[in-house]
């Protein structure tokens, strides 16, 4: 492509070492708690006090099972900000298409109800943006697919980002549109070029 | 009948046979038996038959009659002769002109020709058989192409000189070869017009003669499968190549044409073009070259500035740094190239960051690094730009978008102008040539801006946020790429530089995932390969100030410093100093009574910097000294006894790491110097001797119980040959008794039990093993009877028969079935199952490294003699002792490469998908194990045979759902998994990982059936109560929804 | 949000029965069959099921017709001997299909003309045939719907238009109208229980109503007054019922408020529950024309009144409720009953019933927000009040709730010949049965 008819042939680009990611928090734990990782190679994990004879001896993966680490918003982030922009070999998160400060998640509205919401406000790279739509469309269909169905997905353009930015949401916002749209030949194949950069 | 009559005859039924005879005339005509007049007799009635097939092979039979003549036989006036008579047949009747070329070389080949002749044969050629492609076989063609070849090679000035002397000949030449398709036929005539291209005066014809070759631009052909002469396209491609890029009366036609190809849409054409445009720019020369290097590089930038692909991309930049290679030999062209580049880069700069400004710094450095010269040219143009921008940028990732372009410029100087330390092992290379004149330091234009550089770095680097991670890093690069640069900085700053490096290792807050304290240590090392004195003197105190001598206080924040500490010691000028000052913190440690969580981050740090040098030190021979320098006193203060003797020694993972320390100083060593400080070892370790220490002495106290864990690192250590305290035999039968004691604790038993394995292994030789082994596991002792099974004695038991296996014992034969009975019994079966996964289990102490006797084969060796005969007795096990089978199975499977078990999978699957259901309420984590290592087969199989797993398509993906989807996140409505019945997070993991497989590696009309269902499956997965499963989960659907439906959809 | 100060709610939806299989799909609509036991579930599987509703498993299936999604479906009323239905789908086509009623297929074969048109021919006399397709539509089809003489069918879409087919003889149909009046994609279609009354909702958040004047389609009234998209119409049965009892004028006493309800009632006809993404569900009502001239029933409008003045005026009459805090997609009027039901995106399924209001109770409507305002200006208005009655979370499981509606109950187990169920349709592919337990 020609840079003119791109619409934002120079947006500007996030360094992935500014993005969010979950390593950061456990990273400065991780020396928190003393135990020098580098060195941790050096006494192969198989080597000294795993004794498959003693079961009492290994450390049960089990009991650290019954910990539940639920859903958070920045999973979610994880989740959407790998997604290729349609018109730039770049993923939503580093041209802050997606933030983390902008997802959501509201709990279940009544305690007999166990579906939760999350809220996704996307910043266009421009404010005419025909693309937002398609884009919008993407993280709404990656999250329906990669969320467990206790949560309900709204996908909205973030407040005066967008020239058009109602008429966008409503679409995004009706369902029918979207399952219908997701029987489109050519849209999916648009959609799934998107996320194929979704590790 | 007459020789040629036979060999038309045969002609067209038995070629072989029609060789024959024209080898046969020619032997005539040597033998005289007939004169070469009658030869030529014989032919006239058949060259003039009016069937043109028979005259063409007529020719040929002349031709092969010639070729099979030794030199000498011909005259030079006979073969005065047949050259008219061929000459004048190809004047009279194209009929076999390739015959007739034949013929000419043969011809050749039986003496020299004086000049008319060629002269003759190309005038003949082109006035009688021009255009060359009016005949129709390649074969006929290519012959004539081998003939003026073999013309323009041996006779060149013969042709040339036609070329002087008839003015309109080149043309005519060069349309000769017009529309030639056969790839072979192109290579020659390829070769044959780069003669004219290269050597001749070509003037008003250089666009023909460039369109001639052009025309073939770019080379798409795909060889077919079947072809006989293996042309391959890139063949044809560098050759095309050379004939382009042959001569600078190209460039007019050339360039354009080339920049016109740039635009296609195929990125094979890019690169094409890109590789040709680098070979012509390097022919040209530097006066052709000017005219168009500034063309060449408004149209080159696009595919830099919005890359479409890298390699396209890395393309361009060669090509630029190609044209800075030329022009930078005149200061004209220089300037009038670098000027616009410059220009356009630094105004890029100007809306930093961006993928603009990133590629501004790509091409700067690329144009640049190609000489003195150059490079002082950029960085006079650029740096003042960058600095000035950098005052007035507004925000933080402009500044850093302005560094990364002053990092680029920051290379480019290294690579010209060098690095302190640049051994001649290392010439110094720009764009992987050898620098036409390295620059001298003097004459590095960097000298005016490194101070200011380096203020601008230092603070940044100092002032900004810890959180602006990505900025922070390039100023680091930047300080880091400034220190390297030959003789530029003074001692004095680079010190400095190591102290904020230094500064963010030790102390800062880590922040982000710890790139920047990880880049810092990355840099000292870097730096301490420059200049190794600085960093010890600067770096090293500050590690030390902040490494306590005790750890009283509580803290562990030494934890990353010795991290850091450690790593420098990756550098080989400055790893002793590393060693001995963490020695002597080690000292001050155990004075101080520190704790052992110390001690141990210490020796841990010690035994890294030795792991990571192990390679350097021993080719140097250098491990020696340090058994005096670090081990021996060690060993003192462990066994120490009163008041000096630290409690931490009496730590087992203290100990373990000595042993460790020990291990690695020693193994490397000749046997010689192994000997003799092993007897010094023994003397530390066997108190008050072997014969009454541990193991022969039970009864010693704990505290020498425990060296045990020592000294089997030792022994794990010592050559082969190194002679063992005692003997061999008797220290075997000494450690089974002793294994078997149960007050021991953990780490002394499993000390025991290696050593127990490596001497086996080690030193018993294969004449005596029999002797020594049977005894024990058999008859008197009985150590395999089930009646004499104990919980100790199998443990025992698998440290010996895991050193057999290891040397790949004959005596297995008699050993394994005997193991096999013992799964059999109810009480001891499933502890014995659990023992398989030991003996194939990789150790860091039976290894090659330790000298020990392992087969390449003993894997294959024990799968063979093993798996068929677990397959078996599953089926006819009962049902309670299944699992036990099942078990002992995946503890073979866990440590076996694919190769290994691929002779079995198909027999292997239906126990695979067993053990996948396989439930043990009293160890879940065993079950879990076997899980696991089921699957991780299961994720061979399909990786590299899926047929052998295809039948079983079904119940595999049902199965895996049903480990995958175990563990739903508690949620109010949903009611949470019972504890041990969610499954093992890891196996969980690994299950969907191998469910992703199935739709990648199987045929889709296998899966397709499946989709739905697994894709609803899977939601519960995406909702399992563990992040790294749901990621997996994530990853699977979305594989299995990619999985296309039959019928979808076809419109649009 | 909804709210949630009242206490135990007189009804309560009990689970009766989850109709099995259930697609592995999502499943976006049921049309239980007016007169036999049959119900028709469209399917994103690109088929139709049909169930039983006597014994809640699978009967038929309808497939092969559609290259997308079945988005809607519709039983032909009064088709006796063989079964008709219509679909719609996401490939912008509908489709006619028609199958012998069990056992009746011998009866059909003695008769003199066969019918064996489009799927040609000698198959499975038990099998689904493919009888007609409708094509016209740009895009995908969002719903269908037969008026209630069974001669007419109406489709919409997104391409914003509705149109009217007649069904000239079998199998034939003709276009007898393109309405384009709609700005957006047109999300349901329903007619009139007795009137050849067209209604249509979509996303532009009207609702339109259209009649035919001399052979030519018009709109004849706008309802305005949702927020957002109008996802579902549904109009009342032929009878009001207030409290469950069926209101008559005659025998109301003269002068009662019950009374002059009645005859108003009577005057307007049927009203029209929608259901929207702006969280309501809303009852609207005919303003009866001047000089009381009522509509008559059944037949069209005699050519002699053929005015200018066929325009109507609609008003909002209630607006129930509000439980819901995602989009609602149906709301359905029970003919039995008169009760409401309504499910949507937050899985919910609550069901409404009209009661005589208690003098100085609120009233809900038309701003069920501002209950006060709203009771001063329509106290005269209206004289009863939406009350809700059942109420059920996560009726499928997690799952949204694309469609709910009222069928009469069939199987052994049912209470009375009348008694009437809830029929629900999710996302995870299942259609469920409801009964109401409790008494009222």
């Amino acid at each position: 492509m020609e840079p003119d008819n791109k619409q934002n042939a120079n947006p500007t680009i996030i360094n992935p070492s500014d993005l969010p990611s979950r390593r950061r928090a456990s990273a400065v734990k991780r020396h928190g708690d003393g135990a020098a990782g580098l060195f941790d190679g050096l006494v192969p994990p198989y080597a000294y006090f795993n004794d498959p004879f003693d079961r009492s001896s290994r450390e049960s993966s089990l009991d650290e099972d019954d910990v539940v680490e639920e859903i958070d918003e920045q999973e979610i982030y994880d989740l959407i900000s790998t997604i290729s922009d349609p018109e730039h070999p770049l993923s939503l998160g580093s041209l802050a298409v997606v933030n983390l400060p902008d997802i959501h998640i509201k709990p279940p509205a009544s305690p007999r109800s166990s579906i939760s919401t999350v809220v996704v406000e996307i910043t266009p790279t421009i404010t005419h943006c025909s693309l937002a739509t398609v884009i919008g469309l993407g993280v709404r269909v990656r999250l329906e697919q990669a969320l467990p169905p206790r949560f309900r997905v709204d996908v909205r353009i973030k407040e005066g980002t967008h020239s058009t930015g109602d008429a966008v949401n409503k679409q995004l916002g009706d369902k029918e549109r979207v399952a219908a749209a997701l029987e489109n030949g050519t849209l999916v194949g648009v959609l799934r070029k998107m996320l194929s950069t979704c590790g | 009948m007459s020789d040629v009559e036979l060999y038309l005859s045969d002609a067209d039924r038995n070629k072989k046979e029609a060789s024959a005879t024209a080898a046969r005339s020619a032997q005539r005509l040597e033998s005289k038996e007939i004169s070469l007049l009658e030869l030529i007799e014989s032919l006239r009635e058949y060259v003039n038959s009016d069937d043109a097939q028979r005259r063409a092979r007529t020719l040929s039979y002349l031709a092969e009659v010639l070729g099979a003549l030794r030199p000498g036989v011909l005259s030079g006036q006979q073969r005065h002769l047949l050259f008219d008579f061929i000459i004048s047949r190809i004047a009279n009747d194209s009929e076999g002109v390739g015959a007739s070329a034949k013929a000419l070389v043969a011809l050749e080949a039986l003496g020299k020709w004086d000049p008319e002749k060629p002269a003759a044969i190309i005038t003949t050629l082109l006035h009688y058989t021009h255009p060359l492609r009016q005949f129709k076989s390649q074969h006929e063609r290519y012959s004539v192409l081998i003939l003026i070849d073999l013309l323009m090679a041996k006779y060149r000035t013969a042709v040339h000189g036609i070329h002087t002397a008839v003015p309109d000949f080149l043309p005519q030449f060069i349309s000769y070869f017009d529309g030639e398709k056969d790839p072979r036929n192109l290579m020659v005539a390829f070769s044959i017009l780069k003669v004219p291209m290269t050597e001749w005066e070509i003037g008003s014809s250089a666009q023909e003669l460039f369109d001639a070759v052009f025309n073939y631009f770019p080379i798409t052909f795909r060889p077919p499968a079947d072809d006989p002469y293996g042309i391959t396209a890139q063949q044809l491609k560098d050759r095309l190549r050379e004939c382009i890029s042959s001569t600078p009366d190209f460039a007019p036609y050339a360039f354009p044409a080339l920049l016109d190809k740039l635009d296609s849409t195929s990125m094979n054409v890019k690169r094409d073009v890109l590789t040709t445009l680098v070979d012509c720019i390097a022919n040209y020369g530097v006066r052709t070259v000017n005219l168009y290097a500034v063309t060449l590089w408004d149209a080159l930038k696009f595919e830099v500035l919005n890359v479409q692909e890298e390699d396209l991309a890395e393309g361009a930049l060669s090509v630029m740094a190609e044209i800075g290679k030329q022009v930078t030999q005149a200061p004209g062209p220089l300037a009038s190239y670098l000027k616009p580049i410059t220009k356009e880069c630094n105004e890029h700069f100007e809306d930093a960051p961006t993928k603009q400004s990133q590629a501004a710094g790509r091409i700067l450095r690329a144009v640049a690094a190609v000489s003195p010269k150059s490079v002082n040219f950029v960085l006079d143009a650029a740096i003042p730009t960058i600095l000035a921008l950098y005052q007035s940028a507004d925000s933080i990732a402009k500044r850093r978008g302005l560094l990364e372009g002053l990092v680029q410029l920051l290379h480019a100087d290294t690579e010209v102008f060098g690095e302190w330390y640049t051994t001649t092992s290392r010439p110094l290379l720009v764009n992987g040539y050898n620098a036409p004149n390295r620059g001298e330091a003097g004459s590095n234009a960097l000298v005016k801006y490194c101070e200011r550089i380096y203020q601008i770095l230092g603070s940044g680097l100092q002032t900004s946020p810890t959180n602006e991670v990505s900025f922070r890093l390039t100023a680091l690069d930047g300080l880091l790429q400034l220190s390297k640069v030959r003789q530029l900085l003074a001692d004095g700053t680079i010190s400095s530089i190591i102290k904020l490096f230094t500064d963010i290792a030790v102390h800062e807050e880590s922040a982000g995932n710890d790139e920047m304290k990880e880049r810092a240590i990355n840099a000292l090392l870097e730096v301490a390969h420059q200049k190794p004195q600085l960093v010890v003197n600067t770096a090293f105190p500050i590690f030390m100030a902040a490494l306590p001598d005790t750890d009283a206080d509580g803290s562990e924040q030494y934890g990353p410093v010795l991290e850091a500490f450690a790593k420098l010691g990756g550098d080989g000028q400055v790893f002793k100093t590393v060693v001995l000052r963490l020695k002597n913190k080690l000292n001050s440690a155990v004075q101080q009574q520190a704790s052992p969580q110390y001690l141990g981050a210490i020796l841990s740090a010690i035994l890294y910097a030795f792991a990571n040098s192990a390679q350097e030190l021993e080719d140097r021979g250098d491990f020696v000294p340090y058994y005096q320098d670090v081990l021996r006193p060690l060993l003192e203060q462990m066994t120490s006894t009163g008041s000096a003797h630290s409690t931490s020694f009496d730590d087992e993972r203290i100990l373990d790491l000595i042993g460790r320390l020990c291990n690695i100083i020693l193994r490397h060593q000749k046997t010689e110097d192994q000997a003799e400080i092993a007897v010094e070892m023994y003397g530390f370790l066997h108190r008050p001797s072997p014969q009454q220490a541990a193991p022969y002495n039970q009864g010693v106290p704990d505290r020498d119980k425990r060296l045990m864990i020592v000294s089997v690192h030792l022994v794990a250590a010592l050559q082969r040959d190194v002679p063992l305290p005692t003997d061999p035999r008797s220290l075997l039968t000494a450690l089974v008794d002793f294994s078997m004691i149960d007050s021991l604790s953990p780490g002394v038993r499993a000390a025991t039990l290696r050593k127990l394995t490596l001497v086996l292994n080690k030193f018993i030789p294969t004449s005596e093993l029999k002797p020594v082994v049977e005894p024990i596991l058999f008859s008197p002792r009985e150590l395999l009877a089930t009646s004499n099974l104990s919980l100790l004695s199998i443990r025992t038991l698998f440290s010996i028969i895991r050193a057999l296996v290891l040397r790949n014992s004959s005596l297995l034969s008699t050993v394994f079935p005997a193991l096999l009975d013992t799964l059999a019994d109810h009480t001891y079966g499933p502890v014995v199952a659990r023992g398989f996964s030991t003996l194939l289990q990789p150790d860091d102490f039976v290894t090659k490294e330790n000298h020990c006797n392992i087969s390449s084969l003993h894997k294959q060796k024990a799968f063979n003699m093993l798996v068929p005969a677990l397959t078996t007795s599953f089926r006819d096990a009962t049902p309670d002792t299944k699992p036990s089978y099942l078990v002992a199975l995946s503890g073979l499977l866990r440590w076996l490469p694919y190769p290994v078990i691929e002779s079995e999978v198909r027999s292997l699957a239906p126990l695979l998908l067993q053990s996948l259901d396989l439930t043990l309420p009293e160890d879940p984590n065993l079950a879990a194990d076997v899980k696991a290592a089921t699957i991780a087969t299961l994720i061979d199989v399909l990786g590299q045979n899926p047929r052998a797993i295809e039948d079983h398509a079904g119940s595999l993906i049902a199965r895996l759902l049903g480990v995958t989807t175990a563990a739903p996140a508690k949620r109010p409505n949903a009611p949470g998994t019972t504890r041990g019945g969610a499954g093992d997070p890891k196996v969980r993991g690994l299950g969907l990982r191998c469910l992703a497989l199935v739709p990648e590696r199987l045929r889709t009309e296998t899966v397709v059936p499946y989709r739905r269902e697994v894709v609803k499956k899977l939601t519960g997965a995406l909702d399992d109560r563990k992040r790294t499963v749901r990621a997996e989960a994530v990853r699977c659907r979305a594989k299995w929804m990619n999985v296309d439906e039959p019928d979808a959809d076809e419109d649009e | 949000m909804p709210s949630t100060t009242e206490g135990p709610l007189p009804l309560t939806l009990r689970p009766l029965a989850t109709f099995a299989p259930p697609s592995s799909t999502r499943t976006w609509f049921s049309a239980p069959h007016p007169s036999v036991p049959l119900l028709a579930t469209a399917s994103s599987d690109k088929t139709v099921r049909v169930y039983s509703l006597a014994t809640f498993a699978l009967h038929s299936t309808v497939s092969g017709g559609h290259k997308r999604s079945v988005r809607a479906c519709a039983w032909k009323p009064a088709s006796s001997g063989e079964t008709v239905i219509a679909t719609g789908s996401f490939d912008a086509s509908a489709g006619v299909w028609r199958r012998w009623e069990d056992g009746a297929a011998a009866r059909k074969v003695r008769e003199a003309e066969v019918d064996l048109t489009a799927s040609g021919g000698d198959e499975d006399e038990d099998d689904w045939r493919f009888a007609v397709l409708l094509d016209g539509h740009e895009s995908e089809i969002k719903s269908v719907a037969w008026s209630a003489s069974g001669n007419l069918l109406a489709t919409c879409s997104r391409d914003k238009t509705v149109w009217v087919w007649e069904e000239l003889e079998d199998d034939n149909f003709e276009t007898v109208a393109v309405l384009q009046d709609h700005d957006a994609d047109v999300k349901c279609v329903a007619w009139h229980p007795q009137e050849d009354l067209l209604a249509s909702a979509s996303y532009d958040e009207t609702i339109r109503l259209y009649r035919e004047e001399i052979d030519d389609w018009t709109c004849v009234a706008v309802l305005a007054g949702h927020a957002a998209t109008v996802w579902s119409i549904d109009f009342e049965g032929v009878e009001p019922r207030v409290h469950g009892k069926v209101v008559k004028a005659e025998n109301e006493a003269e002068g009662s408020r019950e009374k002059t309800w009645a005859e108003e009632w009577e005057r307007a006809g049927p009203r029209l529950v929608s259901s929207s993404d702006d969280l309501t569900v809303r009852v609207w009502k005919r303003r009866p024309k001047e000089g009381g001239s009522v509509q008559p029933r059944g037949a069209s409008v005699p050519s002699i009144i053929k005015s200018t003045n066929i325009e109507e005026e609609w008003m909002e009459e209630a607006q129930l409720p509000q439980r819901h805090d995602r989009a609602i997609y149906a709301a359905a009027w029970s003919e039995s009953t008169g009760r409401v039901v309504s499910a949507g995106s937050d899985g919910k399924i609550v069901v409404y019933e009209e009661r005589w209001r208690a003098t100085g109770e609120p009233t809900n409507g038309p701003n069920g927000d501002k209950v006060e305002d709203a009771f001063s200006r329509c106290s005269q208005a209206s004289a009863t009040v939406w009350v809700v009655v059942a109420e059920v979370e996560c009726a499928h499981d997690v799952y949204e709730i694309n469609h709910v509606c009222w069928s009469r109950r069939w199987d052994k187990k049912r209470r009375r010949e009348d008694e009437e169920m809830v029929i629900s349709t999710g996302d995870d592919g299942e259609v469920k049965a409801w009964v109401l337990d409790g008494s009222t």
